[in-house]
């Protein structure tokens, strides 16, 4: 039996174009691998989208390929992630789901306060899959707290677990101030447990659980994912059944959209010209055919400021020389005035997070305790983020948030 | 209520006649007053007095043993009884609450304490509740609170022999900082009590890391490439060539130098140690860690991995500078992995707060240390300095303490017990333990020895920098101190949204 592993495509995340079309890019590649690895059917751990309710041309894009993994007979089993989740229940997953086109694993049944997690059998297989939803502010623990385990760990056969959560022990240190959650609060003894959230790749056999995995998202989702990870990928896994029991072997694969090329400058004690100069003898012979070139600059600059840098030069070079895109951080680079100032070099949810947690408890509402408000906050921000989808009346846009926040807030 | 008269006396050793139909106990709390001043006192001794010399006492009780007579003395209540040794400890002058330097006049009337007394006992903000306050043995409904950031920052000692209640103390301790945003405390709980407890409160501050199999609780995982080698000084008595060989190892390999040394890794340049000294080394660090080296692989079973738990210290140290209790389960780890594990927490919030130009704002943090003579004991610290007599010498100025739990403080050298601003003294039998105490203590309870000795389960003394006076407590048992913060169960249903329910 094989299966394909995929998390966190975020297909509609980026705002310029050219890269959110590499986001669908991505999700094309990884569907046309599989079909060619003749996988029995594909996991998609969560945030397929990165929002519920996905631009339609974006849409219409992801679609076509899930149709297209319909025809050849594979099933899709998903979970909604913490991005293309919605509290009141309008999200394109239960679209699609009703359409059939993919099958949400997030299936439970609630006796009084406990949740008991129903399992999806593949047809083909026999392989049994349930999952959790992920939520903004990690607030998923609250439903891993009510699970009913003993079932789940019981129930025999090759089981699958889909969840979208970061866990504390493996988390890398560069992810530190991510929310997670303990390994505890999986339920053990399934044989494969599919992550995503997490963009980062890691798998991990652990004593009493089983294949523990994270492919990474399909295509990095910021300027430091570029960076640091280059490319996306996904796992497919291959399960053998064997005397001692149920063997999964996994192979990651990545997906190559573009190449990339990192410019990272040291402007310490530097002027702007010289950085410029600097920029400019780095790219010199160098052609960037279907090349995402990123430029970061950091320290304290000797005179002027960034703003002093002609980065239109620098990208109409860039461009001239066949640069697919060229995008720029200068968030580390100071002006000696200003160089208290601590600016984050971190992505944007990095920056929003640091001031959630700087600000919290500074105002009290109801008996929220600081990770309540924290992860409130974050599902605020998130449901606060939502855009009038096209055709949308203002009065059903203004309903579907006040619904959205009424569920935050439990007022 | 009248409870004697003061006749005669020094300064601190004043003497009362006790009236014939009242009891006063050793340690009692009482009030010498009269029209002009109000001295709070404490009994340290009580002794028999009498009018009549010692030959008529023993004639006296010859007749009535032997005779079997009516005899009955004349006033017997006016000639006989018992003469009570209080020391003179607050002024409770009406402008302004004071140590005590004066004696109270002569017949001034001895009574018991009242609550109304005792008002300058209520302190202000970042409350840290220690117990009820006692008079002998009767306790009263008067909280003892000490300035609670003040207090941890300056160490805290918890001297008593096993079963006077330092478990309790402790774990009331622990239940009351567990909502307070002033500090986060890391507790290295070597018999994994207290989670069971806290976790009544169901705080969201209580962060809780066991290999134990409990849904919810983080699993200790520390990652190899945290480890440093200072982290092992005090902790694991290498000799100095094979603390040379890890330094340079740490130079050379920089976070890979345990793989590296386990690998057997050459060294660069002109450097060498002698083959056994990096076998001993390897081995130990093998057999410490919990790890299997087998086909030139190193597998890991034990807590230590190379591939999990990169962010498990620094996510401890988060929690603490949120203001979080962390708990973590020892008790199935031996007292070298206990104190290795206390040992890298402790140098990074230290060196963090140490960092810090301006620290202020954040939470005190403290350390609770059982046993604390494993890292503080004389015999460990004549081998070298380690982590935790660093933040017993200097960690108040950087608001990281110790709470230092033990049952034998005269292993402590003394200028570590000095340092330790206050003490929670519990009962202890032995004189030299007490001898310890006593000279360390931030008031004089060079009488107290014997008080301390007859201190009953849950009965204490606080000596600290903070308090006005050694206060005598009671510590209340702790399903009785919880009650009052036990939530209601919250029956309302809960919102699974999100999920397919249908």
């Amino acid at each position: 039996m094989k299966f394909a592993h995929i998390a966190d495509c975020h297909i509609g995340g980026w705002r310029d174009p050219k890269l959110t079309d590499a986001s669908v890019k991505a999700f094309e590649k990884a569907v046309d691998k599989s079909i060619s690895e003749n996988v029995n059917f594909m996991i998609i751990a969560g945030d397929l989208f990165n929002t519920a309710l996905p631009p339609v041309d974006r849409l219409k894009s992801a679609v076509q390929k899930l149709r297209h993994l319909k025809d050849n007979n594979i099933p899709v089993y998903i979970i909604p992630g913490s991005h293309d989740f919605s509290a009141s229940g309008k999200t394109m997953i239960d679209v699609l789901a009703k359409a059939g086109l993919v099958i949400n694993v997030a299936k439970a049944e609630q006796d009084e306060n406990n949740l008991k997690l129903k399992f999806t059998i593949d047809k083909k297989t026999g392989t049994k899959l349930t999952g959790m939803v992920g939520k903004k502010g990690s607030l998923e623990k609250e439903y891993y707290e009510a699970l009913s385990r003993e079932e789940l760990e019981k129930e025999p056969g090759y089981k699958i677990f889909l969840f979208h959560s970061a866990l504390t022990e493996f988390k890398p240190s560069s992810m530190e101030k991510m929310d997670s959650h303990p390994l505890s609060l999986l339920p053990k003894k399934f044989n494969y447990y599919a992550g995503g959230h997490p963009h980062f790749v890691f798998s991990r056999e652990e004593e009493n659980f089983g294949l523990i995995a994270y492919p990474g998202p399909l295509f990095p989702n910021n300027f430091k994912e570029i960076e640091d990870l280059e490319r996306g990928g996904f796992y497919i896994a291959e399960v053998e059944q064997t005397d001692e029991g149920y063997r999964t072997s996994i192979t990651h694969h990545p997906i190559q959209i573009f190449n990339i090329h990192k410019i990272k400058i040291d402007g310490d004690k530097k002027t702007p010209t010289e950085i410029e100069a600097e920029i400019k003898q780095s790219i010199e012979n160098i052609e960037f055919n279907n090349t995402v070139v990123t430029i970061r600059l950091e320290g304290i600059l000797e005179s002027g400021k960034p703003s002093d840098i002609d980065f239109k030069e620098i990208f109409d070079i860039l461009y001239n020389k066949s640069a697919y895109f060229v995008m720029k951080n200068t968030a580390g680079l100071k002006t000696k005035e200003f160089e208290e100032i601590n600016i984050s070099t971190a992505s944007s949810e990095d920056t929003e997070n640091k001031l959630i947690k700087e600000h919290l408890q500074e105002i009290k509402v109801s008996d929220w305790g600081p990770e309540t408000e924290e992860a409130k906050t974050k599902q605020l921000m998130h449901a606060l983020s939502f855009e009038k989808q096209e055709g949308e009346t203002n009065k059903s846009y203004e309903t579907r948030i006040k619904q959205e926040l009424d569920r935050i807030i439990e007022f | 209520m009248e409870k004697g008269k003061v006749i005669s006396g020094e300064y601190g050793r004043i003497i009362v006649r006790q009236k014939s139909s009242k009891d006063i106990e050793l340690g009692e709390l009482l009030i010498a007053e009269n029209d002009s001043s109000k001295i709070l006192t404490q009994v340290f001794d009580l002794q028999y007095g009498s009018q009549l010399s010692d030959k008529n006492l023993q004639l006296v009780s010859g007749l009535k043993l032997e005779e079997e007579n009516d005899l009955e003395m004349m006033d017997p209540h006016l000639r006989n009884y018992t003469l009570a040794f209080l020391k003179p400890m607050i002024d409770l002058s009406p402008d302004k609450t004071k140590i005590c330097k004066k004696l109270p006049k002569f017949f001034s009337t001895v009574r018991e304490i009242k609550e109304e007394d005792l008002k300058f006992l209520r302190s202000s903000s970042n409350n840290f509740f220690v117990g009820n306050l006692r008079s002998g043995s009767k306790t009263m409904d008067v909280p003892i609170s000490l300035p609670g950031e003040k207090v941890l920052s300056h160490h805290i000692l918890i001297p008593g022999t096993t079963g006077r209640g330092k478990s309790v103390l402790m774990s009331n301790l622990l239940w009351d900082s567990l909502d307070k945003d002033y500090c986060g405390i890391l507790v290295l709980d070597p018999h994994d009590e207290y989670h069971e407890k806290l976790k009544k409160k169901e705080s969201e501050n209580l962060v809780y890391y066991t290999s134990k199999d409990e849904p919810g609780a983080r699993s200790l995982k520390i990652n190899l490439k945290s480890i440093k080698p200072y982290h092992f000084e005090g902790v694991v008595n290498f000799s100095d060539p094979q603390m040379q060989a890890l330094g340079i190892y740490y130079k050379q390999f920089g976070e890979k130098w345990i793989e590296s040394i386990l690998l057997e890794k050459p060294l660069q340049g002109n450097v060498s140690f002698r083959e056994d000294t990096i076998a001993v080394v390897r081995r130990r660090l093998l057999h410490l860690l919990g790890l299997e080296f087998a086909n030139n692989q190193i597998s890991c079973k034990s807590i230590f991995s190379f591939q999990a738990g990169e962010s498990t210290v620094s996510d401890i140290c988060s929690d603490l500078r949120q203001g979080n209790t962390v708990i973590t389960d020892t008790s199935s780890f031996s007292g070298t992995v206990e104190l290795l594990i206390g040992s890298l927490i402790a140098h990074s919030i230290f060196n963090q707060y140490k960092q810090m130009k301006n620290n202020d704002s954040k939470p005190v943090i403290s350390i609770v240390l059982e046993e604390a003579p494993r890292v503080l004991g004389k015999e460990v610290l004549e081998k070298g300095s380690n982590v935790f007599a660093s933040i017993a010498r200097e960690g108040r100025k950087f608001k990281v303490g110790l709470i230092a739990i033990t049952q034998l403080p005269s292993l402590i050298p003394r200028e570590v017990l000095a340092n330790m601003n206050t003490k929670i003294i519990l009962g202890v039998e032995m004189k030299p333990e007490r001898q310890a105490i006593i000279e360390s203590a931030a008031q004089d309870l060079s009488d107290d020895d014997r008080n301390i000795a007859s201190l009953d389960k849950g009965e204490a003394i606080i000596s600290s920098n903070f308090a006005k006076f050694a206060v005598p407590v009671s510590i209340p048992f702790f399903d009785e101190f919880i009650k009052k913060d036990i939530k209601e169960q919250d029956t309302s249903k809960k919102d699974f949204s999100g999920m397919d329910l249908s």
